[in-house]
């Protein structure tokens, strides 16, 4: 390649472009420019999402697309631009993901179609191409919903007609392309309600302006790997996913809000900030700014100081980041601390179907866990799995639900080690075996022990009925609460808290001393504390403890010995 | 016909109205261009239908809400993303007007309409 070819297609300034007919290379590398800038504000485009669907995230689906349309011409030398932008068409189409990803697709291949066979682009023949793609993507749909991509593809064919009565340089369209699609983004919430209740703009309408302003910034050399300093309203900053990209030395968050004196310069600010920290975040709402930040242990205060130099700060929060990654962790239940087994040592297996519910096994000192419940059976491979490696070869299993004792069993026999099954039939049957184990001691005596007191305890368990039936004499109706005492329905209610205490009345409760409470994970701890107060009056003979069982499905499982 | 008992009697929904929901949602969906009935030798393809179960089916057992659609999609779009889109849309605006989870939502092209020929 001679000097001036690699000059063609290495970013330049506007002026120096404007030299070349814009030909098949040419596009070739506004094409790699526009697919860097978009995946580089992928998750700026990801959080204007509105509507909980899956494969819901646009910006990643836009980049998907445009990467298919970019594998497509990768290795390609064409020079014709018609030809050269078919190929786009063709992988865009082949790699449309998502809704965003499909009318992208049918813009280039509009675009594509007014190119056919011309060698390079003109002003004339761009504003005819980004018309056809306006068309063609127009087509695809019945009633078309403004304050979409489809608003800023028609915006942007409207500012190229006007543009072309000014210039026939297809660089200087682009230049007002990308300001007329950059406002009409801007105005897409007040064309679509959902948006302006969101407080966003659309996602795939920014999308498309990433894309050719990604075109843009190459032409006019600017970097394209530095994502955008943006401002976002504040219902989008998502703090919590901050925490994943925690770096080796960032000791603190700190969250600051605050009304400026001044417009913020949102560049500059960034700029500053970056000297200070990471993971920087800045949003809008209600009139104030909220800035998000980490730093290292010794430069907390300096977001503060920096802020209190621009306005007024109403609120800032200093935050110790290895304490919310541990409170992270033990949410997620990884810190799991299993009993480390020695060879000839008795070591317990058992099957939880929360995390709650592990971490109490775990507590009583089983050496493995198998995930699993009522309506996720682990299988016999699993359980298999769970002890096999053990160092040990005497091992007991408790099922702690009926229909899993069959696969525990088949795990006995499948393979050399000495394993003894304990029928367990709830969790609360499981803990209380457990509380009889002792990990040195005859394997048969443990296990005897263990099995005799299986029946010692009461195990209440609620659920939500899902259909109608009318079972164990009970007349149950789909989505009712229903009460299961030692597997059979007692009862059914319309909530919780009837379901809850009527159980523990027909277990005669008040026979017994201590209730445990285990919580599933689709009740709130507020509903939770609320109906341990009212078993706390109904029952105030006996010792209630309430734990953070995890399970689906089931609302509570109870425990009444 | 989906039920559920509020405080003061019962609230009943027709398949149909199910189906109008579903429509309007389709209509809305990227790359659907049109409706078609479940039995092509009811006789010829309407594009545009007025009559809005005419291409949507809605079947409730008594737990499941599952919906099946017979659509024309535009030639030229990827037809496997335009019916993943169009299944997520419905399913969506079904369970955010009714608040019951809608099971399944089946989409069968039934044809493509070509605008433009590449």
């Amino acid at each position: 390649m001679d000097p001036e070819e690699q000059e063609k297609t290495s970013p330049g300034t506007l002026y120096q472009m404007q030299k070349y007919p814009v030909d098949g290379q040419v596009f070739k590398s506004l094409i790699e420019a526009s697919l860097t800038w978009l995946r580089t504000n992928q998750q700026a485009v990801n959080v204007l999402n509105v509507f909980p669907v899956p494969d819901g995230d646009t910006g990643t689906n836009m980049v998907l697309t445009m990467q298919a349309a970019w594998d497509e011409i990768n290795t390609s030398a064409e020079r014709n631009i018609g030809k050269l932008t078919r190929m786009v068409a063709h992988g865009a189409l082949m790699g449309a993901r998502g809704n965003s990803g499909v009318i992208l697709s049918q813009l280039w291949r509009g675009f594509a179609r007014a190119l056919d066979n011309f060698e390079t682009l003109d002003g004339n023949l761009m504003v005819e191409a980004l018309h056809q793609g306006r068309n063609t993507a127009y087509k695809g749909v019945v009633r078309p919903v403004e304050g979409t991509i489809l608003t800023v593809a028609k915006d942007v064919d409207a500012e190229a007609k006007r543009a072309i009565s000014d210039t026939q340089d297809p660089y200087e369209i682009l230049e007002r392309i990308v300001t007329a699609a950059d406002e009409s983004v801007i105005h897409t919430p007040e064309l679509l309600p959902v948006l302006k209740e969101a407080g966003v703009v659309d996602a795939g309408g920014k999308g498309f302006y990433l894309i050719l302003e990604g075109m843009l910034r190459y032409i006019k050399g600017l970097p394209l790997d530095v994502s955008i300093s943006s401002v976002q309203p504040l219902a989008a900053m998502k703090m919590e996913n901050a925490l994943d990209s925690i770096e080796p030395g960032q000791d603190y968050e700190v969250v600051v809000d605050f009304h400026p004196n001044n417009v913020l310069n949102v560049p500059q600010f960034y700029d500053d900030l970056q000297q200070i920290g990471t993971s920087i975040q800045l949003g809008e709402g209600d009139g104030i700014y909220r800035m998000h930040i980490h730093v290292p242990a010794d430069m907390e205060n300096a977001p503060i100081n920096y802020i209190k130099t621009l306005g007024v700060v109403h609120k800032a929060t200093i935050e110790n980041l290895h304490a919310q990654m541990e409170e992270i962790a033990r949410e997620h239940g990884n810190l799991l601390q299993l009993t480390p087994v020695e060879p000839g040592q008795i070591a317990t297996v058992a099957v939880a179907p929360g995390p709650g519910i592990a971490r109490v096994f775990a507590s009583l000192g089983v050496s493995a866990i198998v995930e699993g419940g009522q309506t996720m059976n682990p299988s016999t491979q699993e359980i298999l799995n769970a002890f096999e490696n053990l160092p040990t070869d005497q091992v007991i299993i408790l099922p702690n639900n009926k229909n899993i004792i069959l696969a525990a069993q088949a795990a006995a026999q499948l393979t050399v080690k000495h394993v003894t099954v304990i029928p367990s039939r709830s969790v609360p049957q499981g803990m209380a075996a457990m509380m009889r184990w002792v990990p040195t001691g005859n394997p048969q005596e443990v296990a005897a022990e263990m099995n005799s007191v299986l029946n010692d305890v009461e195990t209440g368990e609620i659920t939500i009925a899902t259909r109608s039936v009318e079972i164990d004499g009970v007349n149950v109706k789909e989505g009712q609460f229903i009460s299961m005492w030692n597997g059979k329905i007692v009862q059914a209610a319309n909530n919780l808290k009837s379901a809850t205490l009527g159980l523990l009345t027909k277990a005669h409760a008040d026979h017994f001393e201590l209730i445990t409470l285990f919580y599933g994970a689709d009740v709130t701890r507020m509903t939770v504390d609320a109906i341990a107060d009212s078993i706390r009056k109904k029952f105030p003979e006996q010792d209630l403890e309430v734990q953070d069982g995890g399970q689906p499905h089931y609302q509570f499982i109870i425990s009444i010995e | 016909m989906s039920t559920e008992d509020s405080q003061l009697g019962r609230v009943t929904i027709s398949p149909r109205a199910i189906a109008t929901i579903a429509y309007q949602a389709t209509r809305q969906s990227y790359g659907v261009v049109g409706l078609t009935s479940k039995n092509l030798m009811e006789g010829i393809t309407q594009v545009i239908v007025k009559d809005p179960t005419h291409g949507i089916e809605v079947k409730y057992d008594g737990q499941k809400i599952s919906i099946d659609l017979y659509v024309i999609i535009e030639y030229g779009t990827r037809i496997k993303s335009v019916a993943s889109s169009v299944s997520n849309t419905v399913k969506f605006n079904v369970e955010k007007a009714l608040g019951m989870p809608v099971e399944r939502v089946n989409v069968h092209v039934r044809g493509l309409r070509v605008s433009d020929m590449d």
